[in-house]
């Protein structure tokens, strides 16, 4: 699947980026023939065969794991490398923190369904939820400008994803919190909300089922049974979602790297498409395939550990 | 005398709800003594089942309890669920109705038969809990216990899981068992195991059964005394010979004469009581069965009765004011409930070889592919769900197919209403073959000859559709003019017995016995030869199943209609049908004349069903020999080489060594004594 | 709070003979739709926050249509007596560094969204609708294709490819819905699927197949009518999900661009400036989160309405 919908990226890519016009308007204005010059080393040029050209990419990666390059020269491999890990630590702290909350959040609000906390919770929930993170990313630069000019000191980093000069273990530390901070309280508060729901749900009716009421009547009390029988019955819905809200989580990361001017995959992704750079596009393409199925895995394998249904089957 | 070991005086529940506070228990009072088991009975709504779940302490946060529960001389109400917990699967177990979904799926069955034991008992040793609860599972009958421990819920049966759910009561020695419909979701040989099971239980732990079922038959086998209970309200109480054979209140005598005997041939029709359970939500000062009772006078209709002694008996008490006028069922020398005439059809005096046959049914089969995987599905095998069954109906006949779950008789029902073209075989409805049908306009023309009347009430009727537009579908369909279509509709309702102005409504308005009735004009709005019933009464109370039945054979008789009628209910089979045959993994083990199946069965498996089914009547059904059979059904996916019901035969068990071999190693045939009545038995 | 005696309840017992006119009157089935919907209509006014909602939503309506009236400026007039002013009374909501109104703007932008929002939610929902249960009642070759599509578009980078065409198309709006529309029915069809499919088991399907009623009739009678509640709700919180999507992307400068303007746009051309001039960003966020909240607010209100069993419908 991840192979099948790189190379028809690749494909579409060729239909709607045209790296020639990269260089219209240049000046002095180049000739066409200039332009193929550089363009068909790096395997851009449209004037190749499209199938040869698909064949020179695919085979490279292939053969010699080599992405192609963009239509200046850079390599994609090297893009990729160092963004990859910058994207993969934001994406992957806000997925994991973010459905802790939600979860916890939806457990809290199901004990006391109807009462006041459940409520407050609820309301609150469903707003930030439909907040649009372009919103709720510069809403947060706000009030961190605001905040870093009440203190008077730069607590919170609105833009990048660490500062140039820092060296030393802790003090590294210390400085990604300051930027990771914000772009990922960006992502926690437009996606927790959706897990709050979902769990809130699936346990209200797994309270009501049969086998909680029989756990009660074997004698633990209504807590001791919606922690041991309900609960964990109730996460097996919640951890396939999880992998399936995996590219709204990418989408959103694309929105807060542009935000918080972070140089990872969502930034690349932007500058690939102004700059026609088809390679790079693909390659973005192949990332966000790659981290969905690895999310539908570690969904698979949680649903493994959690359900012996599935088990023996 | 000694202290029961449950007390309940003057128990009332009610619950909030849109329409009003819910009255769903309003005064049950019983001592229920050691070693003796109760048998509360009544109809859905009665509130049975929230006086045990309110004895449980188990009732939704929003429910108001009042009175009195004393448990071993202490009041339940008002405990703590803290407090509650140290009682509850401790001195009092309880049993819930559906086995497949009373055991949480992710543990497996030692765990929670171990965390029964280890939350009453913190100190006890991991290894003892174990010993004690693979004892527990040996007790109730699971073979190889000590390696069942490990197994998952979803790896046992449904009769095997209620196995674990007793394993699991029994567990702490209770001095109070709660078993709320506890066969009601199984099918009648497992039933007969659990019922001796529960007998078991309460045996070697010498507690008290509080036994709530609807099945008048399930409360003739197991209670010592019986509660009756309608609108919340216990109206009768009794001890069981008692109560049957002196019953005092009117609805009590109309429950009893609603339900079907399989122990009687005779072809009266049932009495049903008219109307249903009244809402239980500001109930006014009036017995509540008032509009439903044959006999009620205005004294009824002013205050509601109270439970009083009866007869001079103090322990036979009803709530009727005219129940001293009642004996036995009988009131001023004539039945309580007046007997509706049998209707009589002229194509009965017509021999059935002489009559049309409106099915045939020759070598019908049907398997399903067995697959793998969840990615990429391969086939590994087949399943044979029917395997070669033929038979015919002719006009005006009722032909029952009886089974239980797995024995391939909604499959058979299924193809025949799929009008599945079969390999080696046919199937013609009215004369033509479904392998003859070319296009659309033919197959819908045959349509109009077969219709289906439904299980669930509930799901067949389309919920966004009106009444109307439910009855006029099939007329729509086969092209009826539209100015036809609406006396057709007021026609069809009027025949089921419905007031044609209630077409405007939606099905959610109507009762469960009226929607029957609605599906039931909607399967005879094209005129059919042919109506196939798929349970058509199982879904409905008892009181409510008898009008339904005896509206089929009222219709059968007018319409000169035939029945293919599919049960697992052999009282109601054997009520409304003329033949039957008996199906048992897929096949047809006996086949016949329904009186003669029913009093002379041949087929191993034909009599240990019709002896696991409860007689609603004490005498009898304690002195009947029951045959109980072991074990469950074989999977599916089995291969069997020879009979298939050898390894639950009690026949088989009898024989000698070169028999036996002829059972495994060969498939019986039908064969009989009569070509009318035969049985797939070797030995029979 | 009072009961409503209409209030069709699975408990209650049967009818009365004369309560309603006899049948072939053609009044009585509106009659009675009628009051199914007022009753619908009495659960959704019992939610408060959905009333509030449709009120919000229907003023933002109101503002979009009408707002231009008011407006002293065009949105592409420029008034070079005033760049990057903050709100006046000549400017309320300010200009920006090029001296347009941004009131003016955010009415035009407003529009725009609202309109893209509407299409897409429509397309989406009637697109998920006829695959969904087409492939759950037919099943077969119909059902694998559908599903096959389903699951690669799940895996696909769908962001990646809208950003991509809608860019190429240069910012026409019509393109932007359309192509919104391809990558976003998908997850809805789904649901519709899983949903279908317990539908086609139910008896009252099996009942018409065995009446003889072709195929699409039943998809059309049957299976359609008894999802119309997901369906309604589906579209309202596809009209989220759309202004959301058109927003981002035209935030990044893939979506509708200048000349034309979105609420996204206009945040994006305010993110630049956000610490100099903050109102910039400030009132097309404003209006950009009061319709996303308003509608998820109207569409859990409809939810609880439309549903029989929901407890919302059920709390006296």
């Amino acid at each position: 699947m991840v192979v099948a919908v790189t190379n028809l990226t690749y494909l579409l890519a060729w239909a709607y980026l045209d790296p020639r016009s990269n260089y219209v308007g240049r000046r002095p204005p180049l000739s066409e023939t200039q332009i193929t010059n550089l363009l068909e080393p790096r395997n851009l040029d449209d004037a190749t065969p499209l199938l040869e050209r698909w064949w020179t990419w695919f085979s490279g990666i292939l053969f010699r794991w080599d992405w192609g390059v963009s239509p200046t020269g850079q390599s994609v491999n090297e893009q990729v490398a160092y963004r990859m890990w910058i994207s993969a630590e934001l994406m992957l702290g806000a997925t994991i923190l973010l459905t802790a909350i939600g979860i916890a959040l939806g457990v809290y609000s199901a004990s006391r369904q109807y009462r006041l906390g459940d409520r407050i919770a609820q309301g609150t929930s469903i707003i930030t939820m439909n907040i649009p993170i372009v919103v709720a990313g510069l809403g947060l630069v706000l009030l961190a400008i605001a905040f870093n000019n009440a203190v008077g000191s730069t607590v919170f980093y609105v833009t990048g994803a660490s500062s140039p000069d820092v060296s030393g273990f802790f003090p590294t530390l210390v400085d990604t919190a300051q930027h990771i901070a914000l772009p990922t309280a960006a992502l926690i508060l437009v996606g927790y909300a959706q897990y709050h729901f979902l769990q809130r749900s699936l346990l209200l009716d797994t309270i009501k089922s049969d086998y909680v009421r029989m756990a009660r009547a074997k004698g633990l009390t209504k807590q001791q049974a919606i922690r041991k029988h309900a609960l964990r019955t109730s996460l097996i819905p919640v951890t396939t979602q999880v992998a399936f809200s995996i590219p709204g989580i990418f989408t959103g990361a694309v929105l807060t790297e542009s935000i918080f001017a972070w140089k990872g995959m969502g930034q690349y992704f932007i500058e690939t498409i102004s700059k026609n750079d088809i390679n790079g596009v693909v390659a973005v393409a192949a990332f966000g395939a790659v981290m969905t199925a690895v999310g539908a895995i570690l969904a698979d394998i949680a649903v493994v550990a959690l359900d012996p249904r599935v088990r023996v089957s | 005398m000694t202290t029961p070991v449950l007390s309940v005086r003057d128990l009332t529940v009610s619950f909030p709800s849109e329409a009003g506070r819910v009255d769903a228990v309003r005064g049950v009072s019983f001592d229920l003594d050691e070693g003796r088991t109760l048998g509360i009975v009544g109809e859905s709504g009665s509130g049975k089942s929230v006086t045990s779940l309110a004895v449980m302490g188990l009732l939704d946060d929003n429910a108001r309890v009042g009175g009195s529960v004393m448990f071993e001389g202490q009041e339940l109400l008002g405990k703590t669920d803290a407090a509650m917990s140290k009682i509850r699967g401790n001195g009092i177990a309880m049993i819930f109705q559906d086995p497949l979904t009373s055991l949480t799926p992710v543990f497996s069955v030692g765990d929670q038969i171990v965390e029964a034991l280890t939350i009453h008992d913190p100190k006890i040793s991991r290894r003892a809990a174990r010993d004690r609860a693979v004892e527990l599972l040996r007790l109730v009958g699971i073979p190889r216990p000590a390696e069942r421990m490990r197994s998952f819920p979803h790896e046992f049966s449904g009769g095997m899981r209620q196995r674990v759910v007793i394993a699991i009561a029994m567990a702490n020695n209770p001095r109070l068992i709660i078993a709320d419909e506890p066969t009601t979701a199984l099918d009648v040989t497992i039933q007969a195991q659990i019922l001796d099971l529960v007998a078991t239980a309460q045996r070697e732990t010498g507690a008290a059964v509080m036994m709530i079922t609807h099945d008048m038959g399930v409360v003739a086998h197991t209670a010592d005394d019986v509660i009756v209970m309608y609108a919340g309200r216990p109206i009768e109480q009794a001890p069981v010979d008692e109560l049957f054979a002196d019953t005092r209140m009117p609805y009590s005598i109309g429950l009893l004469g609603a339900i079907p005997r399989v122990d009687k041939a005779e072809k009266q029709p049932l009495v049903p009581i008219k109307g249903s359970p009244p809402l239980l939500v500001d109930l006014p000062d009036a017995c509540p069965f008032a509009a439903r009772c044959p006999i009620a006078v205005d004294a009824c209709r002013t205050s509601e009765p109270e439970l009083v002694a009866v007869g001079g008996r103090p322990d036979h008490r009803a709530a009727c004011l005219r129940a001293e006028e009642i004996r036995a069922g009988r009131i001023d020398g004539g039945p309580v409930y007046p007997v509706p005439p049998v209707p009589t059809s002229t194509l009965e005096t017509v021999p059935r070889e002489l009559r049309r046959p409106t099915l045939e049914v020759e070598n019908l089969t049907k398997s399903f592919p067995l697959t793998k995987g969840s990615f990429r599905k391969r086939k590994i095998g087949e399943v044979h769900a029917v395997k070669g069954v033929s038979f015919d109906v002719r006009e005006g006949e009722t032909m029952a197919i009886v089974g239980e779950s797995g024995s391939g008789k909604t499959t058979t029902l299924l193809q025949i209403m799929d009008f599945a073209r079969q390999d080696a075989g046919d199937i013609r409805i009215v004369g033509t073959s479904v392998a003859d049908i070319k296009g659309g306009r033919a197959e819908r023309d045959l349509r109009r000859d077969v219709q289906i009347v439904f299980q669930d009430p509930v799901g067949s009727l389309d919920p966004r559709m009106t009444v109307f537009d439910v009855i006029a579908e099939p007329l729509r369909t086969v092209g009826l003019a539209a100015a036809e279509v609406g006396p057709r509709v007021d026609e069809l309702m009027d025949l089921v017995g419905l007031d044609p102005a209630h077409s405007d409504r939606f099905p959610a308005a109507f009762s469960g016995g009226q929607r029957q009735r609605i599906g039931i004009a909607r399967a005879l709005a094209t005129n059919p030869k042919l109506v196939v019933l798929d349970e058509p009464v199982s879904a409905l109370d008892v009181s409510v199943q008898a009008g339904v039945i005896n509206l089929l054979d009222e219709l059968k008789v007018r319409l000169g209609l035939s029945y293919l009628f599919v049960a697992h209910d052999l009282s109601v089979v054997r009520h409304i049908a003329d033949r039957v045959a008996v199906m048992y993994l897929g096949s047809f083990v006996e086949h016949g004349d329904v009186d003669a199946v029913f009093d002379d069965p041949q087929h191993p498996y034909t009599r240990a069903l019709l002896s696991a089914i409860p007689v609603p009547d004490p005498v009898t059904e304690r002195g009947r020999e029951h045959i109980v059979l072991t074990g469950d059904l074989p999977s599916p996916t089995d291969t069997i080489t020879g009979c298939a019901f050898v390894s639950r035969c009690p026949l088989y068990q009898t024989l000698d060594e070169p028999d036996r071999a002829r059972c495994e190693q060969t498939v019986p045939t039908l064969t009989g004594r009569t070509d009318d009545h035969v049985n797939a038995c070797h030995f029979r | 709070m009072t009961t409503d005696s209409s209030m069709p309840d699975p408990t209650a017992g049967p009818l009365t003979a004369g309560e309603t006119p006899p049948p072939g009157d053609a009044g009585t089935a509106d009659r009675k739709r009628l009051s199914k919907w007022r009753l619908y209509g009495r659960r959704f006014a019992r939610n408060r926050p959905a009333v509030a909602g449709v009120v919000i939503f229907v003023l933002l309506v109101a503002f979009a249509v009408f707002g231009s009236t008011l407006a002293k400026y065009d949105h592409v007039e420029l008034d070079f007596l005033a760049l990057s002013d903050p709100p006046s009374p000549e400017h309320w909501f300010g200009t920006n560094n090029a001296g347009n109104d941004l009131y003016a703007m955010v009415v035009i932008g407003l529009q725009r969204s609202l309109l893209i929002a509407v299409v897409v939610a429509t397309g989406t929902t009637v697109l998920s609708a006829v695959i969904g249960t087409a492939a759950a009642y037919f099943g077969g070759r119909v059902e694998r294709v559908s599903l096959f599509i389903i699951h690669f578009l799940m895996v696909a980078p769908t962001f990646l490819l809208l950003a991509m065409m809608s860019n190429d198309s240069g910012g026409d709006w019509r393109v932007i819905a359309l192509v919104l529309i391809l990558v976003s029915w998908f997850f809805q069809a789904r649901t519709i699927w899983t949903l279908s499919l317990s539908l086609r088991e139910r008896e009252f399907v099996h009942a018409a197949r065995y009446m003889g009623v072709p195929g699409l009739r039943i998809v059309l009678r049957h299976l359609i009518p008894n999802i119309g509640s997901l369906l309604v709700v589906n579209f309202t919180l596809g009209v989220v999900g759309a202004v959301m999507a058109e927003t981002g992307l035209s935030f990044l400068g893939f979506g509708v661009k200048l000349p034309d303007v979105s609420l996204g746009s206009l945040i994006g051309i305010g993110a630049s400036s956000i610490s100099s001039s903050p109102w910039m960003f400030f009132f097309p966020a404003a209006a950009l989160t009061l319709l996303t909240v308003s509608m998820a607010l109207v569409a859990d209100g409809l939810r609880d309405a439309l549903d029989p069993t929901s407890a919302a419908g059920g709390r006296a």
